[in-house]
């Protein structure tokens, strides 16, 4: 007894302790609040440095509470209903095409400095780093998106509105070494192919190598899977010589065009193709692509470059090659392509008085040092432009321990000692990494996987800004889309061979049954014979 | 007099209040939400859904199709299995609890772990994924739910039953095929529907030990709601389709249950 009455002792003398540092600390600095809704894992561990920055600049507390969602559709639901309480969010560019025509967005003007700065209380340290974010996304969108008109009436435009936060490429990623063992890791033939390798066409109609039927994995998701087949449809021709409903020929439209493009013609092609590729599938993925290619299930899966990269940097097999190689790579299809983006924007539901705080929250993330963090936790290429990350020493540092560089040079060895020792590290230089990280573009395809828009030394883009299209939402199209998907997936496949089968197997069970029962039956007529012969 | 008649009184009724409420708030709510929006397109009132369902525009009945017949499939091979897996176990009940247990086992384990595991194993085996697999994980995961009602069943006949059918003179098949099998019917209706119901609704076996190339009618419901916007009203007429399956299935086997009563009193 005399023991539980100590222990009761010990922990209300806690709960009293706890209490009394709890009471005391509001009562020196007054606490902000801040509600972000993020993607799951997408971010790094950000809350001990923005509340670091945030005391910095306004010399008070915060307090951030944060939410996660699955998909675009969940957010939207969740926003538009007014379910969610939350001051700032992270959604893809069709989604925020939809809550800016839904006027469901207060405006941001981040690159306007002046404009975003008013009303702000922050002090003489504080820096708008709108500059550092790379101008071409900037471009791509207003050229994408255009001018919205909202339900209301309004013209707006995108850029007002969001600040980018992550963007990459749709793409293929593939087994370099079963490619190499099938004779097809060669860039002609690669790039003969370029889309057609997901239907495992050799970009004529015939098949790209035996080897890959019923290895291709395909998306699940009706979005990229859709960008993906319009290309294809363009590649090989089947758009040839037919026009939009509106009279435009499809050869004619360019790939922010083609993408967006949704007509009865287009899509019964999509469902002809889609219907046909079966045949050559593995099967459709959501979570698994990246394992199963990592565990050599299939060889081919449609991914986003962020995903693909990851992949490609977990499949090192020391094996491979003469010092060790990449059994993985990834393949952005020459000409049309697909570009993503999501970014940072405010839902009208946010409250008012976390302004402030919204507002300092974004700017922090446009800093090279947090963006060159967001890029080792999360993987997909910050909308940073690559050049201030590469300025900005604390980012250098940053990259430098993530991807274990030798890089003495980047620390003062005062306050801050270099971390990697020249035997641990996986890069010898700076240089190299660097050359890895910003500036590697793969012979294959002749792409920077991380960076599309980069420039060459030349002052050409590795990309023309105008083949890669940035994919709207599908609109009042997006049922028929739906439908014709679904119709895709269920197509060439039918249980009635099982049926078959099934009623064979009960034939066989019941005959055999019968035949016991049979058997037994002319027995015991039998007994009853003899027992009547005694 | 009549005003005490709707005065609160805590009484035993009382305590069926809170489940009472659970019931309207999470079962019938959904359901009459469901129902509103198998009529709505774009917030008119129409018949458009239906029209698109049954017209196959999507593929919808192709897949409740293939989905009905694998669920047969699936139900008529877990009774093959079940059953006489079930009688063995009833038949050394007294003797060994363990035999019980070990088919109950792997309930215990997440299905979608179990589910994972044998696609492993069969990609290690280098079996291709297709029918047969997502056939073989069907019967895996809903045997247990075959094997438990007819276990229940089996072991509640009276022994003195086939004592008596013995001391008739009924030989070992005939104590089986006349007093064994008809006095489990209900056990056998029981375990069909609960293992035909899940298995024309699931979605997650077929998606992972197919690679997704099934595409059953699960699949198709979880499409509309999770993976889209817009395209609810769809959903719900299949969901409406779904639920109408299930009330038939029941009402199957309701009357089975009380014909089997008769007879059992008779």
């Amino acid at each position: 007894m005399k023991k539980y009455v100590s222990v009761i002792a010990v922990i209300m003398l806690c709960v009293f302790v706890a209490m009394g540092v709890a009471a005391c600390t509001p009562d020196t600095v007054p606490v902000d609040e801040l509600v972000v809704y993020n993607w799951a894992d997408y971010i790094y561990d950000y809350e001990d440095d923005f509340k670091e920055y945030y005391k910095d600049i306004t010399g008070r507390e915060i307090n951030v509470t944060y939410v996660t969602f699955d998909t675009n559709e969940t957010m939207l639901t969740k926003l538009v209903n007014g379910d969610a309480k939350v001051d700032v969010v992270c959604p893809s560019e069709y989604a925020i095409q939809k809550l800016l025509e839904s006027d469901s967005l207060v405006k941001l003007d981040y690159f306007d400095e002046a404009a975003y700065t008013n009303n702000m209380t922050i002090n003489d340290k504080y820096t708008h780093n709108s500059g550092n974010v790379d101008a071409h996304i900037l471009d791509k969108v207003d050229a994408t998106f255009g001018n919205i008109v909202t339900n209301s009436g309004q013209t707006v435009k995108m850029s007002d509105y969001f600040v980018p936060y992550m963007y990459g490429t749709l793409g293929i990623l593939y087994n370099k070494y079963e490619f190499i063992a099938n004779n097809i890791y060669d860039e002609q033939i690669l790039n003969k192919a370029n889309w057609g390798i997901l239907f495992n066409d050799d970009g004529s109609g015939n098949i790209l190598s035996e080897a890959l039927t019923g290895n291709i994995l395909m998306k699940d998701s009706i979005r990229d899977t859709y960008a993906a087949t319009v290309f294809y449809l363009k590649e090989r021709g089947l758009l040839d010589g037919k026009s939009t409903p509106d009279g435009v020929k499809y050869t004619d439209l360019s790939a922010n065009q083609l993408i967006n493009q949704v007509d009865d013609t287009i899509l019964d092609l999509c469902r002809e193709v889609l219907t046909d590729q079966k045949s050559q599938l593995f099967g459709y993925e959501v979570d698994f692509g990246k394992d199963d290619l990592l565990q050599g299930n299939a060889f081919v899966d449609l991914a986003w470059s962020g995903d693909a990269l990851y992949a490609v940097e977990e499949s090192w097999n020391d094996d491979l090659g003469e010092e060790g190689d990449y059994e993985l790579a990834y393949y952005v299809p020459n000409g049309a392509g697909n570009i993503w983006f999501d970014g940072w924007v405010v839902p009208d539901c946010c409250n008012p008085d976390h302004m402030n705080a919204i507002k300092l929250f974004i700017n922090f993330l446009n800093q090279p040092r947090v963006a060159a963090e967001n890029m080792l936790e999360i993987g997909y290429t910050s909308a940073l432009d690559p050049q201030a990350v590469m300025d900005d020493i604390e980012a250098r540092r940053a990259l430098a321990e993530g991807y274990a560089v030798y890089a003495p040079e980047l620390w003062d060895d005062n306050d801050n000692k270099n971390p990697i020792s020249a035997d641990d590290c996986d890069y010898d230089s700076w240089d190299e990494f660097e050359e890895y990280f910003f500036a590697y573009c793969d012979e294959i395809d002749g792409c920077n996987w991380r960076y599309p828009f980069l420039t060459e030394q030349d002052g050409n883009y590795n990309r023309a800004l105008d083949t890669l299209g940035v994919m709207r939402d599908f609109g009042d199209k997006n049922h028929d889309v739906v439908t014709m998907w679904n119709y895709a997936r269920s197509a060439g496949v039918s249980a009635l061979p099982l049926l078959g089968w099934t009623a064979l197997g009960v034939v066989a069970i019941a005959l055999i049954v019968a035949a016991a029962v049979g058997v037994k039956a002319i027995r015991r007529k039998r007994v009853v014979i003899r027992s009547d012969d005694k | 007099m009549n005003k005490s008649k709707f005065k609160f009184r805590f009484t035993r009724r009382a305590f069926a209040y809170p489940y009472m409420a659970f019931l309207l708030l999470f079962v019938v709510v959904p359901l009459v939400i469901i129902l509103i929006n198998a009529f709505l397109d774009e917030g008119k009132l129409t018949f458009a859904n239906f029209a698109e369902f049954f017209s196959n525009a999507g593929g919808g009945l192709t897949v409740l199709g293939n989905s009905l017949i694998i669920g047969l499939v699936t139900t008529l091979i877990c009774l093959a299995i079940g059953y006489p897996c079930a009688y063995l176990l009833a038949k050394y009940h007294a003797s060994n609890r363990v035999l019980v247990l070990l088919f109950i086992l792997p309930m215990w384990v997440n299905f979608l772990i179990r589910t994972l595991s044998t696609k492993a194993i069969f990609m290690s085996l280098n079996v291709e994924l297709g029918m047969g697999t997502v056939l073989f994980g069907m019967v895996y995961n809903y045997l247990p739910y075959m094997i438990l009602p007819l276990h229940t069943t089996l072991v509640s006949i009276d022994h003195s039953y086939i004592e008596a059918a013995e001391d008739l003179g009924a030989d070992r098949l005939s104590v089986l095929l006349k007093a064994v099998i008809p006095l489990s019917v209900p056990g056998i209706v029981s375990g069909i529907t609960m293992t035909f119901i899940p298995a024309i609704s699931t979605f997650a076996i077929s998606e992972i030990l197919s690679g997704s190339k099934i595409y059953l009618f699960g699949d198709a419901i979880n499409m509309h709601f999770a993976k889209t916007t817009n395209s609810l009203g769809v959903g719900s007429v299949m969901s409406l389709v779904m639920l109408v399956l299930v009330i038939v299935a029941n009402v199957i086997v309701n009357l089975t249950n009380k014909e089997e009563e008769v007879n059992s009193v008779l």
